[in-house]
């Protein structure tokens, strides 16, 4: 029943095995009265169906995700950005070091800032990693 | 099952986003649809086939243009469906009056009523089984996909099909009854 009967109930069968099956549930009482069960629930759910949402609904919904992309990508390219300069920012204080001035002192305390954000970003993504059960599912 | 042609699905790995919106033009009611089916709440169906759509544009490197859209689409839409029910588990609201009987032409005030009572309580009780039982019977009673269909899109085989079908329909049946709808008998409701 478990196969044979979701075929026969869903139409899957060829006509050769639904007349076999059929066969067989006259033969079968036990069958006969699970697909009858079936059958009702399938009559149910095969009368309905998801109602198509009014035109309000879809009411920028395509704006909505048009933004969103563009935003990640500016996103993107301010992060990459950021990071070039923090990264020319340092190799020119290590290189010309010299006094250590107020200027010098403002820079570390906003590279140490962005250093740490990157940080606890990664650390956060690989904690998310881990415990997320469904991470095997395909994306 | 409709699906993208190749023509805008190549427009769109290239990078179009004249493409990209007719992709989810074609596609967002049925991705609503499932999503709806899956979280059971529309406001939260909108959201998550919104985010799945700007997931999919993201990872549209990897998409096989050779292969229909909405399978591969579907697998991410599910992920973060799947991802939000287990966030939201002691949080479940569930939006009624979003099933509706297909058309009877022939329908009286009374039949009407019956059955938008015969669909809340459809809907109920699909939200007491569990989301992959859900999910199967709404990929096939509901959006009438064929078990190769569903085989591809669900990444099982037909066997698996059939056997989760069957599990599923008997927990929907066990959840009616608890609701204290049984299944009348067919015939027995006027059309």
């Amino acid at each position: 029943m478990e196969r044979d009967g979701m075929r026969y109930l869903d139409r899957e069968m060829s006509a050769r095995e639904r007349k076999e099956f059929e066969e067989h549930l006259e033969n079968c009482p036990a069958c006969r009265e699970s697909l009858r069960e079936f059958s009702r629930l399938e009559a149910l759910t095969r009368k309905v169906k998801i109602k198509d949402p009014v035109d309000m609904f879809w009411e920028g919904y395509w704006k909505s995700i048009y933004r969103r992309v563009e935003r990640k990508s500016a996103w993107i390219l301010f992060i990459s950005g950021l990071i070039l300069v923090s990264a020319y920012a340092v190799f020119r204080v290590v290189r010309d070091f010299g006094a250590f001035t107020f200027e010098k002192a403002a820079l570390l305390i906003l590279l140490a800032g962005v250093l740490l954000l990157l940080i606890s970003v990664v650390r956060e993504r690989i904690h998310q990693k881990k415990v997320d059960k469904y991470k095997d599912i395909e994306r | 099952m409709t699906d993208v042609s190749q023509e805008t699905l190549l427009a769109w790995k290239r990078g179009s986003v004249k493409a990209f919106e007719e992709i989810v033009d074609a596609t967002r009611n049925r991705a609503y649809a499932v999503a709806l089916g899956l979280v059971g709440n529309s406001e939260d169906a909108r959201d998550l086939s919104q985010d799945s759509f700007i997931a999919a544009h993201r990872a549209r490197g990897r998409f096989d243009v050779s292969k229909p859209f909405f399978p591969w689409f579907y697998r991410i839409l599910r992920n973060r469906c799947l991802n939000f029910i287990r966030q939201r588990a002691r949080r479940k609201e569930i939006s009624m009056d979003v099933l509706m009987e297909k058309e009877s032409p022939a329908a009286s005030p009374d039949t009407v009523l019956i059955g938008k009572e015969r669909t809340e309580r459809l809907w109920r009780a699909l939200f007491r089984i569990s989301p992959e039982h859900r999910e199967i019977i709404v990929l096939r009673s509901i959006e009438e996909l064929s078990y190769r269909e569903i085989s591809e899109t669900l990444n099982i085989s037909e066997g698996t099909v059939m056997s989760r079908l069957f599990y599923a329909r008997k927990a929907l049946s066990a959840a009616l009854t608890d609701l204290g709808a049984p299944l009348v008998k067919e015939g027995d409701d006027a059309e």
